[in-house]
């Protein structure tokens, strides 16, 4: 599969927020106002304006105590079901040439719920005028040769970028190592998304929607319809 | 809510389907999109480098500054080519532009009378000329030549400053430098906190 | 730091213990990332599990203020098991010298104590010396009156029991960091420790640092890559400032500043410059006469001349015996007897401790002057919580400081790294950069003393000349700093130009031929050109991340320090494989018969001590230079309240006794005593540990991190983290607003109830402790609601630094009606 993925070793990450603010900071995002809920995790959850956000996790296994930190994004899917939802490459599409999965400016005029009710990770959030927002893989950075911003400014390695290929290769090996001393440790989705991340524990300590349920059978019978019979009719609509 | 699919549940669509998809294309035409995709906000900017204000670290930085226009930083990011963070930066470090172009800085001199409840906006002239006149009334009224056993000290104890840590060395020199010669003993600043 | 950030990946054991640094230093974490991935040990010790803990391969706890106890336990591991570097502790450390017959120690006091003015009288501590005035020496380490015996025979008492009643660390865990740790005293094999305020902010901070340091040297890992006490610098320029001494009590390049019994220039030098007898050792402050004239030159320019003892008499003097540190300044200035007050870059009134006494002190100031980025707690403290602006006389100037990247100019980092920055855009609105403010202030003053006042000669005199087209000249202040040839000379057979810049310390002269405004900085700026801007990304040989062309670090760019001890007494490195330096001259007939370092820069590039046969060099100098008598110091007569480091009580504890010695607190530690200074140790109304720490989100009082909406927006508000223990107790449930209070004030925060406080078992009974970021304040956010954990922090400090003791102090949390108490 060729384009470009991520490998987020969340073994290594040291929940410094990093990523967040070098997201916020690349794509000019303004700040939200917060409140503490008794937790470091802020915002409290990804918005139209904050495409990263670092979930904070506290939990004790086998009588250890351990912080977990998941570092969560879009993971742009291979064969997104927020695109297939929207069936309006004008409003979702992917970046043949690193597979990012984009929304533009036309996503107010998609039924964008549905978008969001689709996606397995719980990424897309809406504006206030119903303009969906992302990760966008800092496609503009990415296509000009540079690491996407959350990835540059990550200190330890628990952000990796690069071809599919060797992002695949460093996944399995870091894999390898990690289970060493970690057994439980596992990639997540790795055939299906281009965010792969390496846990130590149960994926579901981390964070809810940590992996995908994966279910190819239950589809709705339109999407089912759709992937056969490509209506035109807002594809050209949106443009 | 009308769900037309299940509630995330991850969709696996068969090669074939997506192949088919892609290959459809229909005079669909990307181009403005990838054109936008591809222009970096820093592409004519002005690239200077900065070491990270915050921590002692020592983080290398690169400053982005628009050449057009108002001449303000457009982007900071990680240095790739400063040996210590190899490009890597954390959340004070990544948000560094945001502490330069910040709304909240303090832009003019300003002046709070004696019991006077507000600020009030002066001019640099005007601040540091009655500051020169507080220094000397205050130095001049409470200068030791000697101490109580004699001896030349020649100070005064009545002024007190401290700072700072955020300071340049060249700077930190030249104010040290001052204090002194006024005959400040109570010099102090962060390293003692 | 002896080392560097880079160096942290070749150690084989990081022990992070009094700094967070995953948290506070956030990219150390590259380095430790990298050696853990190549198989060293992380070990944390912390009072809470912090985003360090969740990173190490061990974590254990600890209670706030029992590092001694703590550290004390390992070291009589180490010796209890025979786990120390014999051959560097007997050859590189005073571990052999006998102590005179005065040093005793009892009931945890040392000899020579005087209980009325809480000091000891130091020479009761000193060295046994021969006929010719060298400490006598025993390196068969048996002398039962030798250093080593004496250690031995002090920590005999910190057994694991002890010593895990007083910290609340399980036994076990004491055991297996011990284990894990002591391991590194295997030849070849480095441990480093990052620390930070951590063990500073308590009153026995500097044995904190020095149990370390003990430990460091029993291991053999002073000097070697990997190794080395790294403390964790948390300002991006808090080395360079403490290297120019913005402190009371040091001059630039940690010369002393003057007392007033110094009463000439040759008084001064004579009394701050060390005698060693022994040839053997370099004694490198010898040349402390050269350092200081060179300063005085920079100071006061053709001004200083040696008929008027190049200035000396300008300069003020302090009292012999007398404290003008931070605590003492902000009790004067409580009590009324400082008018007028500079704050330059810093926000004492969230900064300091004990916040309630500091902003009621500058109330009583006539006037003040606050230099920032943004309108502070300091600035506007008249009309901050609970004061009255109609009732408050002070003047206050306030003045828009441009930020770093606004300007050009230096930084030295903790690695000791001087690097240069350049501007960027120019500065915003009408501020100015601290360098142009400063300038113009001098020449306002110069101006007003020109019409005539009280002893005008030191500010007319001074040397004020940095300014090149109207604006202040970064390059001309560093070039001054690294100093100048003054007149033609000749130093050491080299020829040197009047008004070219001096190559490095060793040209510097006392005779008023050379300028240099800081020693250490002599090397920095020279005929090759500004050596803090270089950037090869080219590796020293030894390929161990020195990156010798990259900046500047002083001093004469060696990287890491006390590198002699790195190698055996012949030169060659313990380490084979991450060797710093090594002896590489010839050899004929077992003999060095020429000199060549390879590697970093030595510290000092004399002969090794041995040859390759084994025979002893006259011409060879002992590894630790700066030392009078060239040994890494085990025993320490030098510090204020003992030669060993001995536990001690915070001032407030929660314990009515110190379960070690009869002295609850350290004896020699300050006490102040306004109504501003209230106490309450082991007392029921304040039965729960506090203390103070930071996140990464955040910067030290907040000033440049709460005004910033990306970071505010990560940590918006103060809070308090508790365990879930107390949080039942009490019942405060995760997220609600309690109120956190001490003996001295109180601050409203958030509840983050958390599995990472746990209570502590300690002397039998359950101890809770809860901590607070010190990082907010009430003018930023807008709110008002946030303020600084230093409301509740004491007046109280370090004994030899009077750091303040920020880290463990007693408090009282409540939730529900917060008005009601």
């Amino acid at each position: 599969m060729p384009g470009k993925s991520f490998f987020i070793d969340t073994s290594l990450c040291t929940a410094c927020k990093g990523c967040q603010v070098a997201c916020k900071q690349w794509h000019d995002l303004p700040a939200e106002k917060t409140v503490n809920r008794g937790t470091y995790q802020n915002p409290a959850d990804l918005s139209f304006v904050t495409y990263k956000l670092v979930r904070f996790n506290e939990t004790v296994v086998d009588g250890k105590l351990k912080w977990l930190f998941f570092p969560d994004q879009c993971r742009h899917c291979l064969e997104p079901p927020c695109e297939m939802t929207a069936e309006d490459p004008g409003a979702i599409f992917r970046d043949p040439a690193t597979g990012a999965v984009l929304f533009t400016a036309y996503s107010k005029d998609i039924d964008t719920q549905e978008v969001i009710e689709a996606c397995p990770y719980n990424i897309p959030r809406t504006a206030r005028d119903g303009t969906l927002a992302k990760c966008d893989m800092c496609n503009d950075r990415v296509r000009n040769g540079l690491l996407p911003a959350c990835v540059k400014t990550c200190p330890t390695g628990a952000m990796n970028f690069g071809d599919r290929d060797e992002i695949l290769v460093m996944a399995k090996n870091r894999l390898a190592t990690v289970k060493k001393t970690c057994p439980k440790a596992k990639l997540l989705d790795p055939d299906d998304v281009r965010v792969i991340y390496l846990v130590t524990e149960d994926p579901m300590l981390y964070h809810s929607f940590a992996v995908a349920s994966n279910s190819a059978f239950d589809i709705s019978r339109k999407v089912a319809l759709n992937k056969l019979l490509r209506p035109l009719t807002r594809l050209t609509a949106g443009l | 809510m009308h769900m037309k699919v299940t509630r995330r549940k991850f969709i696996q669509i068969s090669g074939a389907a997506a192949a088919g998809l892609a290959a459809t294309g229909l005079g669909f035409d990307l181009s403005p999109v990838r054109a936008h995709a591809q222009m970096l906000k820093t592409k004519y900017a002005k690239e200077t480098t900065t070491i990270c204000p915050y921590c002692a670290v020592g983080c290398g930085a690169i400053v982005h500054t628009s050449k057009k226009g108002d001449g303000r930083v457009i982007n900071i990011e990680g240095d790739p080519d400063h040996v210590i963070n190899r490009g890597s930066l954390c959340s004070k470090g990544a948000g560094l532009s945001g502490l330069i172009e910040n709304e909240n800085r303090l832009l003019e001199p300003m002046y709070r009378a004696p019991y006077a409840n507000e600020w009030k906006q002066v001019s640099w002239g005007w601040a540091l000329t009655e500051i020169a006149k507080r220094v000397k009334a205050t130095r001049d009224a409470s200068f030791e030549r000697k101490n109580a056993k004699a001896q030349v000290v020649n100070r005064t104890t009545a002024i007190a400053s401290v700072g700072s840590s955020a300071m340049d060395n060249e700077e930190c020199w030249t104010y040290q430098a001052l204090m002194r010669a006024l005959g400040l003993v109570y010099v102090e600043h962060q390293a003692r906190i | 730091m002896t080392n560097h950030w880079i160096d942290i990946r070749n150690s084989d054991c990081i022990l992070i213990m009094g700094s967070n640094a995953a948290e506070n230093h956030p990219i150390s974490f590259k380095y430790v990332t990298e050696a853990q991935r190549n198989g060293a040990k992380v070990i944390n010790v912390d009072p809470r599990f912090t985003r360090t803990s969740s990173k190490a391969d061990f974590y254990t706890s600890l209670r706030s203020g029992t590092d001694i106890a703590f550290l004390g336990g390992m070291i009589k591991y180490i010796l209890d098991n025979k786990l120390y570097n014999k051959e560097y502790v007997a050859n590189y450390t005073n571990a052999g010298f006998i102590v005179g017959e005065n040093f005793k120690f009892k009931d945890g006091l040392f000899s020579g104590y005087d209980a009325k003015n809480r000091k000891y009288d130091k020479s009761k501590w000193a060295f046994d010396m021969d006929a010719n005035g060298v400490p006598k020496m025993d390196i068969s380490l048996k002398n039962s009156r030798c250093v080593f015996q004496l250690l031995e025979n002090h920590f005999s008492r910190y057994n694991t029991k002890l010593v895990s009643s007083i910290t609340g660390t399980p036994e076990a865990d004491l055991l297996e960091v011990y284990k894990t740790y002591a391991a590194t005293g295997a030849t070849g094999k480095a441990g480093t420790i990052m620390y930070a305020m951590g063990w500073t902010q308590h009153t026995v901070g500097v044995q904190n640092i020095r149990t370390m340091a003990m430990i460091q040297l029993l291991l053999g890992n002073m000097g070697v890559a990997g190794g080395g006490v790294n403390a964790l610098r948390g300002e991006s320029n808090v080395q360079g400032s403490t290297d120019h001494c913005l402190l009371w009590h040091i001059w630039p390049g940690y010369l002393k500043t003057p007392r007033a019994s110094n009463v000439s220039l040759a008084a001064y030098n004579k009394k701050w410059t060390p005698k060693s007898n022994d040839p053997l050792s370099a004694n490198w402050w010898q040349n402390y006469p050269k350092y200081s004239v060179s300063l005085l030159k920079s100071f006061f320019g053709e001004k200083a001349t040696k008929a008027n003892d190049f200035g000396y008499d300008w300069l003020p003097k302090v009292d012999d015996g007398e404290v003008y540190s931070w605590l003492d300044l902000f009790d004067e200035m409580y009590r009324g007897t400082i008018n007028g007050f500079f704050a330059w870059g810093q926000n004492p009134a969230c900064s300091g401790a004990n916040s309630n006494k500091t902003r009621k002190a500058m109330a009583k100031l006539d006037w003040m002057v606050n230099v920032n980025l943004f309108d502070n707690e300091t600035g506007s403290f008249w009309k901050g919580p609970g004061m009255n602006p109609s009732t408050i006389k002070t003047e206050v100037f306030m003045l828009p400081a441009c930020v770093s990247v606004e300007k050009e100019g230096s930084i030295t980092n903790s690695g000791r790294w001087m690097q240069w920055r350049y501007q960027g855009p120019k500065p915003l609105g009408n501020c100015l950069s601290d360098g142009n403010i400063i300038m113009e202030l001098g020449n306002k003053i110069k101006e007003v003393y020109k019409k005539g006042g009280v002893f005008p000669e030191p500010i007319l005199n001074l040397k004020w000349d940095y300014i090149s087209d109207g604006l202040y000249d970064p390059h001309k202040v560093a070039k001054e700093i690294n100093g100048y040839f003054l007149k033609d000379v000749t130093v050491k057979d080299k020829s040197f130009k009047k008004g070219t810049l001096v190559p490095s310390f060793a040209y510097l002269q006392a005779d008023g031929s050379t300028s240099s405004a800081n020693w250490l900085y002599c090397n920095s700026y020279t005929e090759k050109g500004n050596m803090a801007a270089r950037r090869s990304k080219k590796d020293a040989p030894n390929n161990i991340g020195l990156y010798p062309e990259f900046a500047w670090c002083w001093p004469v760019n060696r990287r890491i320090i006390y590198n002699r001890a790195s190698v055996d007494p012949k030169g060659q490195p313990w380490d084979k494989k991450d060797w710093v330096i090594r002896f590489a001259g010839d050899v004929k007939d077992g003999k060095y018969v020429s000199k060549k370092w390879i590697g970093d820069v030595p510290d000092g590039g004399w002969y090794p001590l041995e040859n390759p046969d084994g025979t002893k060099r006259k011409d060879a100098k002992h590894p630790f230079i700066m030392r009078k008598h060239g040994h890494g110091q085990i025993f320490g007569p030098g510090r204020a309240d003992g030669p060993f480091p001995e536990h001690y009580e915070p001032l407030e504890s929660p314990l009515g006794n110190n379960l070690m010695s009869k002295q609850r607190m350290n004896p020699a530690g300050p006490v102040y005593t306004t109504d501003a200074d209230s106490v309450a140790s082991n007392s029921p109304e304040f039965p729960i540990v506090g203390t103070t720490y930071r996140v990464s989100e955040h910067w030290q009082s907040g000033l440049m991190t709460r005004p910033q909406p990306w970071l505010l927006e990560l940590q918006p508000q103060v809070f308090v983290e508790m365990s879930e223990e107390l949080a039942k107790e009490k019942g405060i449930k995760n997220g609600e607003r309690v109120k956190v209070a001490s003996a001295r004030g109180s601050l409203e925060c958030t509840a983050i109830v958390t599995k990472r406080f746990k209570p502590f078992k300690i002397a039998g009974k359950i101890v809770h402790e809860v901590g607070i970021p010190w990082h907010f304040g009430w003018r930023w956010p807008e709110s008002g609601a946030e303020e600084s954990a230093n409301l509740l922090t004491p007046s109280t400090g370090d004994a030899n630094t009077r750091i303040p003791e920020s880290k463990a102090f007693m408090v009282n949390v409540k939730g529900g009606a917060l008005n009601a108490w």
